[in-house]
């Protein structure tokens, strides 16, 4: 079974909320201007505690590529497809606008595209992964808070870090398998 | 201040609305720019090119990272990091990411520009570069011959160009050059420099405990130090981290001290105290490398954890027992100094204190410590300047003890300015400077520029400073020019190139262009000094080293190493009189120096009034990119911090507009109410609250901290002191 099962596995302790994965993704992949298009998001968690006891983290997310995807199911003409590694995709030319998907997924990680005319999202750079090269979002990371990578692969990076450490997923209870995993 | 989270949540609210919702989108890829442009007839139409990827270097700030800028019909569409580039370490940051937004920019400066209205009004007439030029050249031989030629005086900050511009101002016979570093890091490079002859670079990577004060890493990026204290050890390595403000380096910090502003140098008295007093110094190492430390140990007697603990809200015992862990992970230690250093007029005492602490703990040219700069050489660029007779000393000569002939002392040249002492200066030639946002006191800086009789700005936007010039010339950007090699000095040294990775958009030209023109009608006998491609340039400094080019070529960046190399600096003499580390300094002494730093209290804030802090973050770089529509979204305007309890003591609301006031100044904008700061500070992000209308983003949106800012300054080395401003707040 030579199948890939890609996933990202993040470290937020890492995190330092530099937006450097934000705007690599603007560019990347032709995000409108605009701060309510975006494929991916760094949450500034609420501050914890009161002066001078203080903390906060900080929270990168995107498309989950889930393995059971409401947005798919929805979609009245299969412009949202899942291709057999995983990653979930948007046919632009399919997509009539309905925002069905958008309602549907409980991440928020839809938005539509006023330029293209269809509902948009991240696909972990599939038109960079498939060139051999690594999502714009992964790469330019001064921190490399995101780690990228075949989870069918025992030896990948994301296999190995998944395998040492405890990790968690965002809103389990929503069955939705998610393949963003942050570890603890 | 609604935070990109707040967004996401609500983008929902979007659902079901027609798409008119929206109508206001700005077109995001460049391609959509350049095609907006050329339905105005601002460029040309679109050619069909090769893909390309060529290599170049960042200069969104000044850590020059490496890039790779991805090329498609001569369009670049993407810059991604050089991996090769031992430096920054395969990474880009925001900033880095939007270079794209800063070349496919519809607010650059497009063609020269002359005045028509009155200064700052904004009214301008397109000019041919032949007529500008003409202009500049006409205004600077007559401001010559009416003034001298030190009756002009040209700004600069750093970049690859830089060089072309400063031979300019020797070429035509100006002393006075006033450049960046007296409102950034001039104190810093005076204190480490009279203690080890150089200003080092610690090593972040390998060191086991970092101490910081206000060098604020995670958000005030310096590569490869802000990468390497969040990667590399798995988190065995501490960091202790000072500030009044809780940033993004406190959140990440094993331990953070809201700091008393100003009382920095008391802590670290406090530590060198305990080290000496328990006798937790590296007594081999004083002995062979340092001079001095008998008459340390004598002054540092009445500075105890307990006295420091008042001085500056931070615990004895937890400066004792930091002073304790400090010396025990030594020699893999750090006090890091920062860069900016523009914080008190103390700050090169207090960087003193810093350097005293490293040495006496043993933390040099060690894996780990204090790391004098490695640099490669390049051919240098030989050139004969003319020499003219009646040039007098720089204006600021004398004005501060440690002057720097190229640099200036920034504040203390404007009072002489404006004072006419001792000879007036009436012509200003700028480049990539924006003082009337860096330097404090705007309003000083603006009557400074009201008495010039010639003001010319060559930029890439609109700045303030270029608003309220005669001229204004526009270069191209990092990413339409070739550059000169650059010799990066650090830990790893590199050699860095930009290759051209796109034509100039527009009318825009690159500075040894702009220069050449200039100089070409001065002078023939200043041309000669310019007269080559800058590819010739390039050439001649890579002539030593075919190896360097090749692998430029190759890999977009040169090293001799890709690791650090320590101990080179063992066995030979520092660039101290002495010739070793000077603990107690000799030369301080004999110039009326304190010879070892002596604390002075700041002055506290007075009843009702807050001490203005300024900072940087990982959005903005200096004034400069507040305006690019991708970071624009990231922070769309600054606010004032204010502590919670004092905000309901003055019975203000989150959110709502505020006025400060400084002697200085007075300046409006958004409150936010954070337990993010101390007490008795405010603070606000700089580089807001601009002039020019030319920055449409921004235009109109939050304040400007130059304009508050009171002109203190460092005696020693000339460095402004902008935390030593109170200011008043009110409801606007
Ligand atoms: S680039 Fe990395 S460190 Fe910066 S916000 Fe994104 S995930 Fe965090
Ligand atoms: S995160 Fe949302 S858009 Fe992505 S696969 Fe899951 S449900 Fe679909
Ligand atoms: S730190 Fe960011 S802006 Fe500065 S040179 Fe590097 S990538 Fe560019």
């Amino acid at each position: 079974m030579t199948n890939k099962r890609y996933a990202i596995v993040l470290d937020t302790r890492k995190c330092i909320d530099c937006k450097a994965c934000t705007v690599a993704c603007k560019a990347e992949n032709g995000v409108p201007i605009g701060r309510d298009n975006y494929r991916n998001w760094v949450t500034t968690e609420k501050l914890r505690g009161t002066y001078p006891n203080l903390g906060q983290s900080f929270t990168p997310g995107q498309c989950m590529q889930c393995g059971n995807t409401p947005c798919n199911h929805v979609c009245p003409t299969k412009a949202t497809g899942v291709n057999p590694d995983g990653l979930v995709t948007v046919e632009e030319k399919k997509c009539i606008g309905c925002k069905y998907c958008m309602t549907a997924c409980p991440y928020n990680a839809r938005y539509y595209n006023e330029e293209t005319k269809a509902v948009d999202k991240c696909t972990f750079c599939a038109h960079r992964i498939y060139a051999g090269g690594l999502p714009a979002c992964v790469e330019t990371c001064p921190t490399k808070v995101r780690v990228f990578g075949d989870l069918n692969d025992p030896n990948s990076e994301v296999s190995r870090l998944l395998a040492k450490h405890p990790s968690r997923v965002i809103k389990p209870e929503m069955g939705t398998k998610p393949f963003l995993f942050y570890l603890m | 201040m609604s935070r990109l989270l707040d967004n996401k949540l609500s983008r929902r609210r979007f659902l079901g609305l027609s798409s008119c919702a929206l109508a206001t989108v700005v077109v995001g890829s460049q391609v959509k720019v350049l095609r907006a442009l050329a339905k105005s007839g601002e460029v040309g139409d679109l050619t069909r090119l090769p893909d390309k990827s060529v290599f170049t270097s960042c200069e969104m700030c000044v850590n020059k990272c490496g890039v790779i800028a991805r090329v498609r019909n001569g369009v670049i569409y993407k810059l991604d990091p050089n991996p090769d580039y031992i430096k920054s370490r395969d990474m880009l940051c925001a900033r880095g990411n939007a270079g794209i937004k800063a070349m496919y920019d519809p607010d650059r400066l497009k063609y020269p520009l002359i005045r028509e209205g009155k200064r700052g009004e904004g009214k301008w007439r397109r000019a041919s570069w032949e007529e500008a030029l003409d202009l500049v050249a006409k205004n600077l031989t007559e401001l010559g011959e009416k003034y001298t030629r030190a009756g002009t005086m040209f700004l600069s900050t750093e970049g690859f160009q830089e060089h072309f511009f400063l031979m300019l101002a020797e070429c035509y016979g100006s002393p006075n050059t006033v450049r960046h570093p007296t409102l950034c890091l001039a104190s810093n490079i005076q204190g480490f420099g009279a203690t080890f002859g150089t200003n080092p670079t610690p090593d972040v990577l390998n060191a086991d405990y970092i101490i910081m004060s206000g060098a604020n890493r995670a958000e005030a990026f310096i590569t490869p130090d802000t990468i390497d204290l969040l990667k590399g050890d798995g988190g065995r390595r501490k960091l202790v981290y000072l500030d009044p403000r809780f940033t993004k380096t406190s959140a990440k910090a094993d331990e953070w001290y809201p700091i008393k502003a100003g009382t920095d140098m008391a802590f670290i008295l406090a530590l060198i105290h305990v080290i000496v007093t328990e006798s937790l110094y590296d007594r081999g190492f004083i002995e062979t490398m340092t001079v001095g430390f008998d008459q340390l140990a004598v002054h540092i007697e009445p500075y105890t954890p307990e006295w420091a603990a008042a001085e500056c809200d931070i615990p004895a015992a937890d400066i004792r027992r930091i002073a304790r862990e400090f010396a025990a992970a030594a020699p893999k230690a750090v006090y890091y100094q920062g860069r900016r250093s523009s914080f008190f007029s103390n700050d090169t005492q207090m960087r003193r204190a810093m350097a005293i602490l490293n040495a006496i703990a043993g933390n040099w040219d060690v894996p780990g410590g204090m790391i004098p700069n490695g640099k490669i050489k390049l051919a240098e660029h030989v050139y004969i300047a003319p020499w003219y007779d009646d040039i007098p000393d720089r204006l600021d000569q004398g004005s501060v003890t440690y002057l720097s002939a190229k640099d200036g002392a920034w504040l203390h040249f404007r009072d002489r300015v404006l004072a006419a002492e001792p000879y007036p200066v009436k012509g200003m030639m700028i480049y990539k400077q924006n003082p009337l946002q860096a330097a404090p006191n705007r309003a000083k800086t603006l009557q400074m520029m009201e008495q010039m009789e010639f003001i010319c700005t060559i930029d890439i936007t609109m700045s303030d400073t270029a608003w309220y010039s005669d001229v204004v010339l526009p270069e191209a950007t990092y990413l339409e020019r070739m550059d000169p090699v650059e010799s990066l000095p650090g830990i790893l040294p590199v050699l860095s190139l930009r290759y051209q990775c796109a034509e100039p958009l527009f009318e825009s030209k690159p500075n040894l262009w702009i220069m050449q023109q200039i100089a070409k009608r001065l002078d023939e006998e200043v041309f000669e000094s310019f007269d080559y491609t800058i590819e010739e340039f390039v050439d001649h400094q890579l002539s030593n080293n075919p190896a360097a080019k090749q692998m430029l070529e190759e890999k977009g960046v040169y090293y001799e190493s890709p690791t650090p190399v320590y101990r080179s600096s063992y066995g030979k003499p520092l660039r101290t009189k002495s010739g070793k580390i000077e603990i107690y300094s000799e030369k301080y002494a004999e110039n009326g120096l304190d010879p070892l730093p002596v604390y002075t209290a700041p002055e506290a804030p007075p009843a009702g009034r807050y001490r203005l802090l300024v900072g940087r973050h990982a959005y903005f770089t200096h004034g400069t990119t507040q305006n690019n529509p991708w970071l624009h979204d990231l922070m769309p305007e600054n606010t004032l911090w204010l502590n919670t309890q004092e905000a309901k003591k003055l019975g203000l609301k989150h959110g709502r507009m505020v006025q400060v006031k400084s002697p200085v100044g007075v300046q409006t904008l958004k409150l936010e109410v954070t337990e993010k700061i101390r007490p008795d500070c405010v603070y606000m992000a700089h580089g807001f609250g601009v002039l020019s209308r030319g920055l449409t983003n921004i235009y109109g949106k939050g304040a400007c901290d130059a304009a508050l800012i009171e002109d203190k300054a460092c005696p020693i080395s000339g460095n402004a002191a902008m935390h030593e401003t109170f200011v008043e707040i009110s409801p606007a």
